[in-house]
């Protein structure tokens, strides 16, 4: 046996051989972990991590998308706003007109471009400063559900406002043979 | 060819036998092999309080796959793979907290020595401690609870030459270390 091998186990026997004299604890169960050490250690860190971020860009992502529809970071200003345009939508639904999402839809695309153009004109060139108007993909959404898509069908199911009167579209049976 | 003699003044306890899946059988493996996997275990973590946590971690582990032990394996080595793999998430776990420590402690004093650890804090033991965790846990098993070769394969899962290379690689390292002293 060389030297480091004996220096060594002389060692291991001086640090460890009082643990001998240890009592030995209750083994733990499963059940006793305590709920922090699971959110925050190992892979319940990691998923805890990934939840958070997903958190996060999703809070982001509404922020972006209602500032760039009402030109305002203050999210009572969105409530307001919206109220009051779907309000407008209803009131210009002529008799036996039904749903308001065409109208509301615009009301969205208009205003996020007017935004967005005027964060250009402000010396800002991606328009990304105050946060508002310049979500491409806010604006792209709203255009993107117009595409192929038939005002009756919008109006009998995404496009309706939840405190429209039921929809009651009319259906034509053929009458079965 | 790796030895497989046992160290001298080494006694190792007679193999008991374990009927997996019994809670009971469970209890006297926890008796009788929590000491020796604590011993492993205050290699491989900074310190013994964090040993004790992973050593409750390794038996709660190890009681969750209870059931698909076999018993041609010796239970005291599959526990022992257990503990060192439960070591070193510690010991990543560890280098990502020490960041967060660094900057909660900027501009205060540290800590003064903690008196348990004072006992840990020789030269030999230090420098084992930074050693690869795969490197240390050999060590302890060959040199303190003194399995053979092919017995500390057997428990890592590893073939005997892997063993062979991690201990000399480990020696050298610490003659090294002990040499610049």
């Amino acid at each position: 046996m060389s030297d480091i091998e004996r220096q060594l186990e002389v060692e291991l026997h001086r640090v460890l051989d009082p643990i001998s004299a240890t009592p030995i604890p209750p083994r733990r169960s499963a059940g006793n972990r305590t709920a922090a050490r699971t959110v925050l250690g190992g892979a319940g860190a990691a998923l805890t991590l990934k939840l958070l971020t997903g958190v996060a860009v999703a809070a982001a992502a509404v922020t972006v998308a209602g500032a760039a529809t009402t030109g305002s970071i203050n999210p009572v200003i969105w409530g307001q706003q919206v109220s009051q345009h779907v309000a407008d939508c209803k009131a210009k639904l002529t008799d036996g007109q039904h749903g308001i999402g065409d109208c509301v839809s615009d009301f969205s695309n208009q205003h996020g471009q007017a935004v967005a153009s005027d964060a250009r004109h402000h010396g800002n060139p991606s328009g990304s400063a105050n946060g508002h108007g310049n979500n491409p993909n806010a604006n792209d959404h709203a255009k993107n559900k117009n595409k192929g898509r038939s005002t009756q069908t919008k109006g009998a199911s995404n496009g309706q406002d939840p405190t429209d009167p039921p929809v009651h579209a009319t259906v034509t049976l053929s009458p079965q043979p | 060819m790796a030895s497989i003699e046992q160290p001298p003044g080494e006694a190792k306890p007679a193999p008991e036998s374990y009927e997996p899946g019994s809670e009971a059988d469970f209890e006297r493996l926890y008796r009788n092999s929590y000491r020796r996997i604590l011993g492993t275990l205050i290699t491989l973590v900074r310190d013994r309080a964090t040993a004790e946590d992973c050593a409750q971690e390794t038996y709660e582990r190890a009681f969750r796959h209870w059931k698909e032990w076999r018993p041609e394996a010796s239970a005291e080595a599959w526990l022992h793979r257990i503990a060192i793999n439960v070591a070193i998430s510690d010991r990543r776990r560890q280098k990502l907290r020490q960041a967060g420590e660094l900057v909660r402690r900027l501009g205060r004093p540290g800590a003064g020595p903690d008196p348990s650890v004072v006992a840990e804090r020789s030269d030999l033991f230090q420098a084992m401690k930074k050693l690869p965790p795969k490197q240390t846990a050999v060590l302890v098993l060959r040199h303190y609870h003194g399995y053979s070769n092919r017995e500390i394969a057997a428990a890592l899962g590893v073939p005997e030459q892997t063993v062979a290379s991690r201990l000399a690689a480990a020696r050298q390292h610490l003659q090294a270390v002990l040499g610049r002293r």
